[in-house]
């Protein structure tokens, strides 16, 4: 049976043609825009060739926005249980605010899944369900999680979310339900075709403009560019599981 | 021995009547709802019946675990033409009146994937908002629109326009 | 030496009273899940901070205790002592139905219990919860083949050699439970070597005490003569399993005490810690070491039957509150994701967490003993698993 991929081969077009137009911007010294992502054709496996990661640059995020928060809750559907707890209520991201004991310094930052290279919950997960990616993008596939948790004491971000009640109107891009468990999937289903993750947009969208999403793996892309200038750090990096996600300012 | 006899005697008439307890209880055949877009499935109605659980699980793995998205067997785009958009199919289980519900209720065989998955289309969902028609107008691409897509898919239009 | 009888438990109204006892347990329990099952866990206390509750304490418990409580017939196969011979067939199979009960809390607590096959079908093999699953039900299928063993006369031969695989398989079994918590690398309460170890030894210690009351009530109820050397002989193998548990926990915490990136959670655990504090000092240490410590070597307290019945379920009581400290207390302490910085989001981050257990937690949990308890009964009128007499003069002192 051959997959229909005209509707692919249009946008596949459409972007290759906008890339090829796309002037060199320069967003700092040295640092040159070249391009959006390219979707990759439907039905082509994902490779990991790409690595996607996400640079967070904590100076520039406000301390009483949550532009990013609102965004992946609206994206992903989340918000709509009615039952549960302030404590069991699913969060993908969350604005965490931090003061140094010694100093007194205050950041204000997002944190979601980091979506580690050696992630701990993929290796405890019993059936398989919690995994990586191929292009490093760490998923729970619900069709296979029992609900064991054991991903959520596992994750040292406490990045994952149990659902605790039964749930209505999910978003078409985001099936969720009760008993499995949930996380940022650095959303993946806008990335495959192309697109960035919510936060990302809203983030630009604000003018704040603190979060970057691209290809780690991709020379040219604006993230590998920053993170082989400037310093940026992984959350917990003495665990060694090489996040997918890096902060500057912290 | 007698008694056993008689039993055994019994035994036709009850197997009879078991299996026609459906016809005589009532048990409603399904009112499948008609598709609302195209006028053919994306395989032959018989093969579908027998196997979209196949399809269905073997895409979802596909798509999960390689991230293929193709919409051939994909069970958002099931939901396209399936079920209209305006049904009011309120319920993680989906009411019996929906497309995937009223045979599965039928056929005594349950479904869990309305638990997670949601039971209308979306259909904003469908196509990337980077590819707008003005856009397409700036650059004098030349793509089918989202309608003339799904037919294509439907196997709707004449042969000349399908690749 | 005489030759053991080994008969069946007579039914009576003791007996029935007792099932129905277990079975208004069981039944409370299922009602339990029912309720949890079909709403959701937002009915329970659990949340995404305190993610195990109760039930997976009650679990761990039964598991735990279910490979201990082998020991007593790997004690008489693998290490030849032949006292313990009439004792093995009891051992073997409450062993058995304690490992039931803990599983069935376990697998009714999951947020899809539906999705059972799935768990038995799809194996991540780096996971210790998948090798779990093979080394339980593994567990449970070598240990019917050892009671075959012992239970049937013309295979007793084969019963050592048997014994012995048993013994290692309990043994891997219990690394396994141990290395649930050991090798999480998140959390500062685990994350160490010596859980795997420390479990072994708490499995000694709360397997053997709940066969000692086991067999305490069991003989009391059917009016079986039980001598004072074999129970002697148990006391004093329970309080060495105590003093060895005692043990680990003064090594796992003296070690944390010496790093100070740990002195944060030790303080929660062993100062601070409210709840957990208490349950350390008072359930685990004061009740569940020192107190049965203490009548076990006493000298007038030793030798009372009574007084062993309530070391023994002071060391159950103390094993629980052990088993609490470690899975909810090593929740509740915050997460370290960033060193020197004071922490707080709309997600919980840098603060204790509260759990509060509702009663369908607690039912659900007390089901798994409720249903242990119930198939050794059944066991023991079915099978021939208990000694006709265990008196003095009918037991072999070597």
């Amino acid at each position: 049976m051959t997959e229909k991929t005209q509707p692919d081969l249009a946008r596949r077009e459409f972007l290759s043609q906008g890339a090829k137009a796309a002037a060199g911007l320069t967003l700092a010294p040295g640092v040159m825009l070249y391009g959006v992502a390219e979707a990759k054709p439907a039905d082509q496996a994902v490779t990991s060739k790409v690595r996607w990661g996400m640079l967070i640059d904590t100076t520039k995020c406000a301390s009483g926005c949550n532009a990013c928060v609102q965004a992946c809750n609206e994206e992903n559907g989340l918000g709509n249980e009615k039952k549960s707890r302030a404590e069991q209520v699913p969060q993908y991201i969350r604005k965490v605010e931090l003061r140094e004991k010694a100093t007194g310094r205050v950041v204000s930052m997002p944190m979601m899944c980091q979506h580690c290279e050696n992630p701990p919950c993929a290796d405890v997960c019993p059936t398989g369900a919690s995994f990586k990616r191929a292009d490093g993008v760490v998923l729970v596939d619900r069709h296979i999680c029992i609900g064991c948790r054991y991903c959520m004491m596992a994750c040292p971000y406490k990045a994952r979310s149990l659902v605790h009640e039964a749930l209505e109107d999910q978003k078409a891009n985001n099936p969720r339900g009760k008993g499995c468990v949930e996380a940022c999937n650095l959303c993946i289903p806008r990335v495959d075709e192309g697109g960035q993750p919510a936060c990302v947009e809203a983030c630009a969208a604000e003018g704040h403009k603190a979060m970057i999403f691209g290809d780690l793996n991709d020379p040219k892309s604006e993230i590998a560019q920053r993170v082989a200038k400037y310093a940026t750090t992984q959350v917990r990096a003495d665990l060694g599981l090489n996040p997918g996600v890096r902060y500057q300012g912290i | 021995m007698n008694h056993l006899k008689k039993l055994l005697q019994m035994v036709p008439a009850v197997v009879a009547l078991t299996l026609s307890a459906p016809a005589l209880a009532g048990v409603p055949v399904p009112d499948v709802p008609q598709a609302v877009k195209g006028e053919q499935c994306v395989e032959p109605i018989d093969d579908m019946r027998r196997n979209h659980m196949k399809y269905l699980q073997h895409h979802r793995d596909d798509t999960m675990h390689r991230g293929i998205r193709t919409k051939q067997h994909s069970l958002k785009e099931c939901l396209e033409c399936h079920v209209p958009a305006q049904q009011p199919n309120k319920g993680s289980q989906g009411s019996e009146q929906h497309f995937c519900q009223s045979c599965h209720t039928y056929a005594g065989v349950r479904i869990d994937c309305f638990e997670c998955h949601a039971t209308l289309p979306e259909k904003s969902a469908l196509f990337h908002p980077l590819v707008t028609p003005a856009m397409k107008a700036a650059k004098q691409v030349h793509t089918p629109d989202s309608a003339t897509l799904l037919n294509r898919l439907a196997g709707n239009l004449p042969n000349g326009t399908e690749n | 030496m005489k030759k053991t009888l080994f008969t069946q438990i007579e039914g009576g109204k003791g007996f029935y009273g007792l099932l129905a006892a277990f079975g208004a347990v069981i039944l409370a329990g299922l009602a339990a899940v029912y309720h949890m099952e079909h709403n959701g866990h937002w009915v329970t206390g659990m949340d995404n901070q305190i993610v195990w509750g109760l039930p997976h304490v009650f679990a761990i418990f039964l598991i735990v205790a279910a490979s201990g409580a082998l020991n007593v017939a790997s004690i008489a196969s693998v290490f030849g002592k032949k006292m313990y011979k009439p004792l093995a067939p009891m051992s073997a199979f409450l062993a058995v139905t304690l490992l039931l009960g803990g599983l069935t809390v376990l697998v009714l607590d999951l947020g899809r219990p539906d999705r059972l096959i799935v768990a038995m079908t799809y194996y991540n093999f780096k996971s210790i919860f998948a090798w779990n699953i093979i080394l339980y039900n593994g567990f449970l299928a070598i240990v019917a083949v050892y009671l075959w063993m012992m239970l049937e006369k013309r295979m007793n031969r084969y019963s050592t050699p048997v014994g012995y695989v048993a013994f290692v398989w309990r043994l891997i079994l219990t690394t396994g439970t141990g290395s649930i918590f050991g090798f999480l690398v998140a959390r500062e309460a685990y994350d160490a070597a010596l859980l795997a170890p420390m479990f072994i030894v708490m499995s000694f210690s709360f397997g053997l005490a709940i066969f000692m009351l086991v067999l305490l009530g069991s003989y009391k109820m059917t009016d079986r003569p039980l001598g004072d050397m074999v129970l002697r002989r148990l006391k004093n193998l329970l309080a060495v399993f105590v003093a060895g548990v005692l043990y680990f926990v003064l090594v796992y915490h003296v070690t944390n005490l010496y790093a100070t990136q740990h002195h944060g959670v030790e303080a929660f655990i062993l100062k601070d810690g409210g709840i957990f504090t208490t349950m350390f000092w008072f359930g685990q240490i004061l009740i569940g070491s020192i107190a049965p410590l203490a009548i076990f070597f006493h000298p007038t307290l030793s030798k009372s039957r009574q007084w062993l019945g309530i070391g023994a379920v002071l060391v159950v009581l103390g094993g629980l509150a052990q088993v609490f400290v470690i899975v909810i207390g090593g929740q509740a302490y915050p997460l370290n994701l960033f060193p020197g910085y004071e922490v707080t989001s709309t997600f919980f981050d840098g603060q204790v967490n509260t759990y509060s257990p509702t009663l369908a937690e607690f039912l659900l949990g007390v089901m798994g003993l409720g249903v242990a308890l119930a198939v050794f009964a059944v066991g023991a009128k079915a099978l021939r698993l208990m000694p006709a007499s265990l008196a003095d003069d009918m037991v072999d002192p070597h």
